[in-house]
């Protein structure tokens, strides 16, 4: 199996798997147990909290909360954020984040929504246009799910504080966490991230926030876990995992950048022009390449790719009445290019080798689809 | 006094001399419904009790043995000696303790040495003794106390009449295969047909990798909410993939539905007469949709020699979705899991396609040898 559907979520290393086992079956002990055992567990999120903060942010700024997986984390921040008045995000941003917009109508907030350009990135004129005095919260995807563009998140939240200071800043970094250099600058408050996506294990989120922001609430109330603003005991083997993952990370993060960005440009190379346009900016994510077959069905392109051994990702579902993503379609894309969405994402573990077969095998597939249909 | 469920049975008294056959699959389907629980089934003229089960598990047998075909109606009561001791012992169990009531006796041992009347009278009497907020109601009473006196002296006293799912017992009335789609429709077919005694196999059409292993995961959910009632336990699919692709290049772009559909209808007959089935069964309603109409039902038909059952025909959609919801399909059946068939789907489909063109157009496809195929694709999957 050649797994190209990283961006879904990745192989959690083994190492991760190991630690999550150690704080499973030996080191089990509640954090909050007055005796040694659940002291040492205690430290263990201690240096895993401070790891993980220290990877993108400066400690003294921010702090780091852990949570249940990334939409958690930017459920919180928006559900705490989001006062009377209107909150600004993209049109390109994850379900996470755009659902729970929509249902700020029923608070009382008037949710806006900044267009996205062809590639997928904002335009970052017209969200920054939207913002007003008004504005309590405004919210951009670092790097966008569906086609790997970077939103220059800094710049932006530069931006939207000089024109309303007041305005809490969110970015939802769960494709960019581990697999982009970057540091967090003061203008933003909140960044949510999951460690499934970088060889952790599902279940485990942190929301970070900036230590000056004080609009958090927690959402899950009981025995003030994570200062009180995430109560419940701690997932501690998923934590450990996490902590794992992002050292092995972080450590080659450069490294396997740059390689991913080779295969992600070798593969484009090697599609058939004549079938796929390219989606995916050149100065996108090197972990993501989407593409579209003009005239076929990704979700058939992908079943068919899984069944000859290769996995690749979709933005489209069959289920709704608009069978394909919402994304793509604002980057006004036209019907004949939607319906033919596939997404190839890319882990350090992808080897030259499998991206090569890779596209013989989606050439070879998307060839004889065209036959057919 | 023991705790019993009284079961009363439908039609089956309808059925002069084969009703001997009718009451032993009756029987046999209750034992079935009854599985794995501890219990005692018998006769009693022109009844069945369960008895011997646990406290714990009255409500279990109560909601299974409402799903069996040929139940009219049912009771949790108490089977007691008929004397007037037990009798009361029993009706203060089942009797309310406040509002208005009525003791209605029904005297199955005309031989008893008190008249129905006289028996409503002195229990009624006794009932207000021992309950002094229950007042008699004779015309429009809160709450009933009932007392069947049967032969050999024995009682049944109960307090209230659930209706059963009614029909006829299943396995009574031959076997049928129905073509199970994902849909609202085909579910509540299959369980009409049931009803009326059928033993329902499942056959469903696939087009993988156009449609989703979801979309099959599905038609097993449903097929197994419905065999609850039907009884069956396994759903065969045929991928009909290489079928539509050949439709598709080959055909007029307006039939591809309906000759999709002559597919399926052959390829149904030919697994019907593997499993002893002796009839199609479709959830096609008249002009529901473009395939459904009187001559897309012709077509389809003229290429079987089976009879095809369409229990739904003269229903409106609304009137299948109450069936639905009341069966249980409904809430799985509208689950997002809609095939991409659609890529095949023509803008314009033939709404009132002629034989002679519809025969024209499948010239030119190799029928004999895409149908072989197809069946060659068959899964059973148990469940």
């Amino acid at each position: 199996m050649i797994y190209l559907d990283n961006a879904a979520t990745t192989r959690p290393l083994s190492g991760a798997v190991a630690e999550a086992e150690r704080y499973l079956t030996e080191e089990y002990f509640n954090p909050s147990a007055r005796y040694h055992g659940g002291a040492e567990v205690s430290r263990m999120l201690s240096r895993a909290r401070d790891f993980l903060l220290r990877a993108v942010a400066d400690p003294a700024d921010f702090e780091l909360i852990f949570t249940s997986c990334g939409t958690e984390a930017d459920n919180q921040a928006i559900f705490s954020a989001a006062r009377r008045g209107n909150a600004v995000t993209t049109a390109g941003e994850h379900a996470a984040v755009f659902e729970s917009y929509k249902t700020l109508k029923n608070r009382g907030v008037e949710p806006r929504f900044a267009p996205i350009r062809a590639d997928g990135s904002v335009d970052a004129d017209a969200l920054v246009s939207l913002v007003d005095e008004k504005t309590t919260l405004v919210s951009v995807v670092h790097v966008n799910n569906e086609t790997g563009a970077v939103n220059d998140i800094a710049a932006i939240a530069k931006r939207v504080k000089a024109k309303n200071p007041r305005a809490v800043f969110l970015s939802d970094g769960v494709q960019a966490f581990g697999k982009l250099p970057f540091r967090l600058t003061k203008e933003i408050d909140f960044y949510a991230v999951s460690a499934h996506k970088i060889g952790g294990i599902k279940g485990t989120g942190a929301l970070i926030r900036r230590k000056g922001c004080t609009v958090l609430a927690p959402y899950v109330i009981g025995g003030g876990q994570e200062s009180g603003m995430r109560s419940g005991t701690e997932n501690t083997f998923g934590i450990a995992a996490f902590f794992h993952a992002a050292e092995e990370k972080f450590s080659s993060l450069r490294v396997d950048g740059e390689r991913l960005k080779g295969y992600r440009e070798q593969l484009w190379e090697m599609l058939d022009h004549s079938i796929f346009t390219r989606i995916s900016p050149e100065n996108g994510s090197p972990y993501i390449l989407t593409v579209s077959a003009k005239g076929l069905r990704g979700e058939i392109l992908q079943r068919e790719l899984w069944d000859r051994g290769v996995a690749v990702g979709t933005g489209s579902a069959c289920s709704s009445k608009k069978p394909f993503s919402r994304v793509i379609e604002a980057c006004g894309y036209g019907e004949d290019t939607l319906y033919g969405v596939i997404r190839m994402s890319f882990s350090p573990a992808t080897t030259e080798q499998e991206i090569r077969n890779a596209a013989q095998t989606i050439n070879a597939c998307a060839r004889e689809r065209k036959e057919n249909v | 006094m023991e705790k019993v469920v009284i079961i009363r049975y439908a039609e089956i008294h309808l059925k002069g001399k084969n009703r001997g056959y009718f009451e032993r699959v009756f029987s046999v389907n209750l034992e079935k419904a009854l599985k794995g629980i501890r219990h005692e089934l018998r006769r009693m003229s022109g009844r069945y009790l369960v008895a011997a089960f646990a406290e714990e598990d009255a409500d279990e047998i109560l909601s299974r043995v409402a799903r069996v075909f040929g139940v009219h109606s049912y009771s949790l009561g108490y089977l007691v000696d008929n004397d007037m001791e037990s009798l009361l012992a029993a009706a203060k169990l089942v009797c309310p303790q406040s509002g208005t009531f009525k003791v209605d006796t029904h005297r199955g041992d005309k031989k008893y040495p008190l008249t129905s009347m006289q028996l409503n009278a002195e229990v009624g009497a006794k009932l207000i003794e021992a309950f002094p907020a229950l007042t008699v109601d004779v015309h429009a009473p809160q709450g009933y106390v009932y007392l069947d006196i049967r032969d050999g002296g024995k009682a049944l006293v109960f307090g209230t009449f659930e209706e059963g799912a009614n029909g006829m017992p299943v396995g009574t009335s031959g076997r049928g295969l129905l073509l199970i789609s994902g849909g609202i429709d085909s579910p509540v077919a299959g369980y009409m047909m049931a009803k009326r005694g059928m033993n329902v196999e499942y056959l469903h059409f696939h087009s993988y990798p156009y449609t989703n292993e979801q979309a099959k995961d599905k038609v097993v959910s449903l097929a197994r909410i419905l065999s609850r009632y039907t009884g069956s336990n396994s759903l065969m699919t045929v991928s009909v993939t290489h079928i539509q692709e050949e439709i598709h290049k080959k055909c007029a772009a307006e039939l591809n539905v309906t000759l999709l559909r002559r597919f399926m209808f052959r390829i149904a007959e030919r697994l019907a007469k593997r499993t002893g089935a002796q009839c199609l069964i479709t959830g096609e309603s008249l002009g529901q949709v473009a395939s459904q109409t009187i001559e897309g039902m012709t077509s389809s038909g003229a290429v079987v020699t089976l009879p095809v059952l369409r229990p739904l025909v003269g229903f409106d959609k609304e009137e299948i979705i109450v069936r639905a919801k009341k069966i249980g399909t409904f809430d799985t059946s509208v689950l997002p899991y809609e095939d991409c068939c659609t890529v095949f789907l023509p803008e314009f489909p033939a709404i009132k396609p002629k034989l002679s063109f519809i025969e024209e157009e499948e010239q030119k496809l190799d029928v004999e040898s895409l149908v072989a195929e197809a069946i060659g694709t068959m899964e059973r999957i148990g469940f």
